[in-house]
């Protein structure tokens, strides 16, 4: 925010809040424990470590992949992740012949019980503007570079539906636990912004993988 | 074109240096929780609100596509201003 702004003043947009809140609680219509509630919810404890959860899973129990698949929304709800914007989840899975993308390009929906809220380019202008017209160079400001002969299907989550991708499981994870892959699933992999990178050999311990 | 790839690889490279924050000041968050405590109330509907986020958000969009400006997490001010539209709309917080 540049120095124009007088984000400090009264009519700043903190402020703005401020005066909400009160007028707010007065009315007996919120009260701040319940907000400091929410917000605890979705800073530390909803975000793309469900999705994660989900991702492992479908991984290594094709049942529960083809459960995904088939009802997204009842699937993810097994595992206890449920609420809004998770009322009509779509999954979406990547194949060596097929990467999906999500986009919102009206605002700034998505899956909130698997993903939590979207981080900020995906609520930009820059990131909703393309991801239709041109989601390849989309993905290549990622440093996402996939073949030509590579569909690229984009979902549009601007109806009542929210898409979570299932990213392709990298090779060498074989021998993995449902936990330690759900340690490698990234939040732009959910989105279908990345990959998910093989893993680097494990045999010098237990080292946690970076992101 | 190069204009909006900057301007998104900026906001990639924010995002990957500070993953784990959803929200970038705290009236952020207050106004999500606001928003969405009064919905779970039954004051509005979600859907409501997301129509009045969408206008803002349009409102905004098509002054970037005309003057080739792009944006750097103004959305909380969409948010804000949605909300408050919603709120004067069925005299909530008068």
């Amino acid at each position: 925010m540049s120095g124009d702004h007088h984000n400090t003043d009264d009519t700043g947009p903190a402020a703005r809040v401020k005066a909400l809140e009160a007028i707010l609680t007065e009315k007996g219509l919120i009260d701040s424990a319940a907000i400091d509630a929410i917000v605890d919810i979705y800073e530390t404890r909803v975000g793309p470590r469900n999705g994660a959860r989900v991702v492992a899973k479908a991984w290594t129990d094709p049942a529960y992949r083809k459960r995904l698949l088939a009802n997204a929304t009842s699937a993810v709800a097994e595992l206890g992740f449920a609420g809004p914007e998770g009322e009509h989840l779509v999954a979406v899975e990547n194949t060596d012949r097929v990467h999906n993308l999500i986009v919102c390009t009206l605002c700034s929906c998505y899956p909130w019980p698997v993903l939590g809220l979207p981080p900020v380019w995906y609520k930009s202008f820059a990131y909703r503007s393309r991801a239709v017209s041109d989601p390849r160079g989309v993905l290549k400001d990622f440093g996402l570079e996939l073949a030509p002969e590579v569909e690229v299907r984009v979902w549009d989550s601007s109806a009542a539906i929210r898409y979570l991708v299932i990213p392709e499981r990298p090779k060498g994870t074989e021998g993995m636990s449902e936990d330690a892959l759900a340690a490698i699933v990234t939040r732009d992999s959910m989105v279908g912004v990345a990959k998910i990178a093989a893993p680097t050999s494990r045999r010098g311990g237990s080292a946690p993988a970076r992101a | 074109m190069s204009t909006a790839t900057t301007a998104l690889n900026k906001l990639i490279e924010a995002a990957r240096l500070d993953a784990d924050h959803v929200f970038s000041a705290p009236w952020e968050a207050r106004a999500f929780a606001i928003a969405l405590k009064l919905s779970e109330a039954g004051h509005f509907s979600w859907d409501e609100f997301r129509d009045r986020l969408i206008a803002e958000v349009g409102a905004s969009d098509r002054i970037r596509a005309r003057d080739g400006t792009s944006d750097y997490g103004e959305y909380y001010e969409h948010f804000l201003h949605a909300l408050e539209r919603l709120l004067d709309e069925k005299g909530i917080a008068r």
